[in-house]
């Protein structure tokens, strides 16, 4: 019967002291008001909570409250609630958002608060992306580019050799050749499938991030501005004004062709997601990020290789991550800035990137991810250093995203290239117009 | 004379009577009632009729969920967008063929299963189990659920297929499969909830007027079609009212299984608007999409109950 005051009293001895000295050591550490800044991100990223804890020695005063969003939550959310009386000091978000945030005022223009040497320091892919207007937005943390990782048993059983340099990598027709060697089971019913689904959304194919490269890559930066190949490779005007004749071009249309056989004509890739199929060894080829590589590092559940992005003219991959920025209409926005560059640059920066193991955004600390200096992982970095090429940026990137995508799944699962590009152009448009 | 006068004035008096003044208890009473109807009023008030009046309002204007106080009045240019352009009509033209097949399918389907829960052949309880299992599940499970089934390479369906010699369906990948395996789907989830409503209304029909036709020699079939089904018809009228209403608001199978895709075969108004809204920016022709849905579905129901009105009462 007396059990239950002893466990109380037990209880209340055992977190008191705790919270005391909790308590005590902000009071003692803090001199002036004790600031919250509140964070919104997705689970599992940055910032992290020991580059947190370190910035939170030397700014005592500062304490966080932060909520968490899946990320296929997140674009919605920061609409809710960036529109909200009392907004998010801090959003981790898509970094290709940057600039219809930044051009909605949901983000603080962070130039005045970057570090000395910034500049010559950062991805120009990276900068790119994140600046609008001649504004700096966010500073990046990390950045990712996706590659074609393989199966070595399964493309070794099948006499392929992929190659390992940019030098040497495939044109798209050469990768269909091997998809095909290495395929078992029948064209669009396989066992083991040529080339797996993507991981992200529902794995189905047609997302820009990933597909649009095909159609870009049949075009040419080099080509005169006012010619089909030159704007089949932007896939945007470069002022953002138009889409119309970038969509639907010649090259791109060829390019497309090729792409939607590969679902169906060839049927080396599924049309819907498969969980897991590339590491269930019931794939040969699959495009990922760095994140897979680094995950079977950790976990080397096949033996496994990674091959520069197939192409056909021009090699490029698309870049971006997410990445952070403090909010125009925080309560305390020089230290939400403060934190944001703090977390982005030097020893911090280091500590956010090694724990998920994507890329870095500051040149100067390749050097220090081994990983990175070495076949497979180091065809992400001269992929990223010579092909990269962010997704076309503009302030109505995440409706071009949309609407895209949506077309190259209609492509993917055997519409008309040509009638569903003019009318992605068209619908792009109708956005841009407003 | 006298006594017309006086049948005169005492009609005239029971016209003029004042009301009899409420006692205390009666206006206690009252009051207990307004104490009770008045937190869950208040609620309607503020979360179902106040953001309906500022729905309709915000039709009217054009802004991005991203930034509202930018917005812009443009009168009716997002009623004429919907002219313009034709997502809007494809939209609804998808939604309305949607909602004709589920309900085409789950009145008949469901009242069939109710007519058999109602007799007393046997395994009654496990059909009952078995019907009502999807209509308590989740929607995002059965979405899920029904993604695999319906894979256009190993899914559960096509396997089935192969095995009978028929040649693998796209399903969910085809412009013309994808909305019939939605309506399909939908049938399956919600064809229990229809049973379980006819059945309460058969449940409710007297035995005698059936019995009697049967002493008359009514075969079954006619005491079916001439005594049940007439005398069921306000339990039609609420099933058929409630599934086209759940058919027009559906928003899971294409947030989930679809995407609104394949080129836009099955962009329900819903997810539509949703898109509209929340992708697309265009918060302003989002509500005015959700407007023209309110009026076209109260429009919908009003019809469905002028058609469907009881004519017997038992």
């Amino acid at each position: 019967m007396k059990i239950y005051p002893i466990v109380f009293a037990s209880l209340l001895g055992a977190t008191a002291p705790n919270a005391t000295g909790a308590q005590a050591q902000t009071a003692a550490a803090c001199t002036g008001e004790t600031v919250t800044l509140r964070i919104l991100r997705t689970p599992g990223n940055y910032p992290y909570p020991k580059p947190m804890e370190a910035w939170q020695k030397e700014n005592p005063c500062v304490k966080f409250e932060v909520n968490e969003v899946p990320f296929p939550q997140l674009a919605d959310t920061i609409s809710v609630q960036a529109a909200s009386s009392n907004p998010p000091d801090i959003i981790v978000y898509d970094g290709p958002n940057t600039q219809s945030y930044a051009a909605a005022g949901i983000l603080l223009p962070i130039t005045k608060y970057l570090p000395k040497g910034w500049d010559d320091d950062i991805l120009p892919a990276t900068k790119a992306e994140h600046s609008y207007n001649g504004e700096v937005y966010s500073p990046g943390i990390e950045q990712t580019t996706v590659a074609m990782y393989y199966n070595k048993k399964l493309v070794e059983a099948a006499g392929v050799k992929p190659p390992q340099t940019l030098a040497e990598a495939w044109t798209w027709p050469q990768a269909l050749e091997a998809f095909k060697k290495c395929q078992q089971g029948p064209a669009g019913a396989a066992t083991v499938w040529g080339l797996g689904p993507t991981r992200f959304g529902n794995g189905q194919p047609g997302l820009v991030y990933q597909d649009l490269t095909y159609q870009r890559s049949a075009g040419d930066p080099k080509a005169a501005p006012t010619s089909s190949a030159y704007k089949t490779f932007w896939a945007f005007a470069p002022d953002g004004k138009t889409a119309e004749g970038y969509l639907n071009t010649p090259e791109a249309v060829e390019a497309l062709k090729f792409y939607q056989s590969m679902f169906n004509a060839e049927g080396v890739a599924p049309k819907v997601g498969i969980p897991n199929a590339f590491f269930d060894s019931k794939a040969c080829f699959y495009i990922d990020t760095p994140a897979a590589g680094n995950a079977l590092i950790k976990d080397p559940k096949i033996d496994w290789g990674i091959t520069p992005l197939p192409y056909f003219k021009t090699p490029v991959v698309h870049t971006g991550s997410t990445t952070f920025g403090a909010t125009a209409r925080s309560k305390h926005p020089e230290i939400a800035a403060k934190f944001v560059v703090d977390m982005s640059w030097g020893e911090y920066a280091y500590m956010n990137v090694s724990q998920r193991g994507n890329l870095p955004t500051l040149k100067s600390l390749f050097s220090r991810f081994d990983v990175y200096n070495k076949y497979p992982m180091k065809v992400f970095v001269d992929q990223l250093q010579s092909w990269g090429q962010p997704r076309p940026p503009g302030p109505k990137f995440a409706q071009y995203d949309k609407i895209v995508s949506e077309a190259l799944r209609g492509v993917a699962f055997g519409g008309n290239p040509a009638e569903l590009m003019a009318d992605a152009e068209k619908k792009v448009q109708r956005i841009l117009d407003r | 004379m006298s006594t017309g006068e006086q049948t005169l004035t005492v009609s005239a008096g029971a016209k003029t009577r004042p009301r009899k003044a409420a006692t205390r208890r009666q206006k206690q009473e009252r009051l207990v009632a307004v104490g009770f109807l008045a937190p869950f009023m208040l609620l309607l008030l503020i979360f179902q009729y106040v953001p309906l009046l500022v729905m309709a309002r915000n039709s009217f204007y054009d802004y991005s969920l991203l930034n509202p106080a930018a917005e812009k009045f443009v009168g009716l240019r997002n009623f004429a967008d919907m002219i313009e352009y034709d997502d809007a009509r494809r939209s609804f033209g998808i939604t309305f063929l949607f909602a004709f097949g589920v309900v085409v399918f789950v009145i008949p389907i469901a009242f069939a299963l109710a007519l058999f829960l109602n007799s007393k052949l046997p395994a009654r309880g496990l059909v009952r189990t078995m019907i009502m299992l999807p209509v308590v599940t989740s929607s995002v499970v059965i979405a899920t659920m029904w993604s695999f089934l319906l894979d256009p390479s190993n899914g559960l369906i096509n396997g089935a297929l192969d095995i009978v010699g028929i040649a693998r369906q796209p399903f969910l990948t085809s412009t013309q499969q994808a909305l019939p395996s939605l309506i399909a789907m939908t049938l399956w989830q919600q064809v229990g909830f229809g049973a379980i409503l006819f059945l309460a209304g058969l449940q409710g029909v007297p035995s005698e007027l059936g019995e009697a036709a049967r002493i008359d020699g009514a075969t079954r079939w006619q005491v079916l079609w001439n005594i049940t089904i007439p005398l069921l018809s306000r339990t039609t009228l609420f099933v058929v009212v409630i599934m086209t209403v759940f058919s027009l608001q559906a928003f899971a199978p294409a947030f989930l299984m679809t995407q609104g895709g394949p080129q836009e075969a099955t962009n329900l108004i819903v997810y539509h608007i949703y898109n509209t809204a929340f992708i697309m920016q265009q918060a302003g022709y989002a509500s005015a999409l959700s407007l023209v849905l309110l009026l076209v579905v109260l429009a919908i129901s009003m019809v469905q109950m002028a058609l469907l009105r009881s004519r017997w009462n038992y």
